[in-house]
């Protein structure tokens, strides 16, 4: 019989399985414990706002991805806390240092979900940044989405699907 | 405890300086690290230069981790050392292919530097 995460479908779309994951990820790695937040409309437009996403696929019984979104000012701070060196600009180590965070989230989400953990893999993480910019994902069937602050940073994480099988 | 010299492999840089780092906080002071960005770099490096202990991730782009220990292992190259994988995948399937892949101990991220010295202590010889 094909393996479904219909049984598991309550453990994929439960908030706290994300929040519980990246609570642990910036505990452990980086020694910060964030707190959700609201979603806030930004007062800037998409133009005027440096941004970083950083995205790791999903392939197997799920098909999706995970991906971590926020300002320039907050990737180089979580950088910072990850490295203990001081950022003046988003260079290759903060890039560097987002797309591990969003890998370490991804893993640890899926580990909570026992039909993910041995039957889904992951992409290597891909960081895009800079303005004004949409990232494009065909039809997801649903997304569990939360932001998350710490000091002055703040980000977002989400997981989108698609149909679960 | 005697000089450790310590491969690390994983094609984030930002995950090989913390890795070192939490070596250094799990005691082993007496460091010399070598990194490497791939597992082909990580094949390389081991050509050239005798270590005492192999770090690497798994995912990673060009050969991963598992292939690299497998390569290793059939190589015949740094023989008798131990290598750990540390890795987000952590199911039992995942530590069952480290392991038939020549592995000796896992560590799943995040980790903690305790969590390191662990394994590491209970992998090196004793001095």
């Amino acid at each position: 019989m094909a393996l479904t995460l219909r049984d598991s479908s309550h453990l994929v779309s439960d908030p706290e399985n994300l929040t519980v994951s990246v609570l642990e990820v910036f505990e452990t790695m980086i020694g910060v414990v964030c707190e959700t937040a609201p979603q806030e409309v930004s007062k800037k437009s998409a133009i005027e706002i440096e941004s970083v996403t950083a995205v790791v696929g999903f392939g197997g019984i799920l098909s999706g991805a995970c991906v971590i979104t926020c300002d320039e000012s907050s990737a180089r701070q979580i950088a910072s806390c990850m490295t203990g060196m001081f950022f003046e600009a988003l260079d290759d180590v903060v890039k560097d240092a987002i797309g591990e965070i969003c890998n370490m989230v991804a893993g640890a989400w899926k580990s909570r979900v026992p039909e993910l953990a041995a039957n889904c893999g992951l992409s290597v993480p891909a960081v895009i940044t800079g303005r004004d910019y949409n990232l494009h994902m065909q039809s997801p069937e649903f997304e569990v989405l939360q932001v998350y602050k710490f000091d002055q940073a703040r980000f977002k994480v989400a997981i989108v699907c698609d149909e679960l099988l | 405890m005697r000089e450790i010299r310590a491969l690390i492999v994983d094609d984030s840089s930002v995950m090989r300086k913390i890795v070192e780092r939490s070596l250094r906080q799990a005691g082993v002071e007496s460091l010399v690290v070598l990194e490497a960005g791939s597992g082909v770099e990580g094949l390389e490096v081991l050509k050239a230069k005798a270590v005492d202990l192999i770090l690497s991730d798994i995912n990673m782009p060009a050969m991963d981790g598992l292939e690299f220990v497998r390569q290793l292992r059939s190589q015949r190259l740094a023989e008798g050392v131990p290598v750990v994988m540390i890795t987000t995948e952590s199911s039992e399937e995942h530590v069952k292919q480290a392991i038939e892949a020549g592995a000796m101990g896992y560590i799943r991220k995040p980790f903690t530097a305790d969590q390191v010295k662990q394994k590491v202590l209970s992998l090196l010889p004793a001095a």
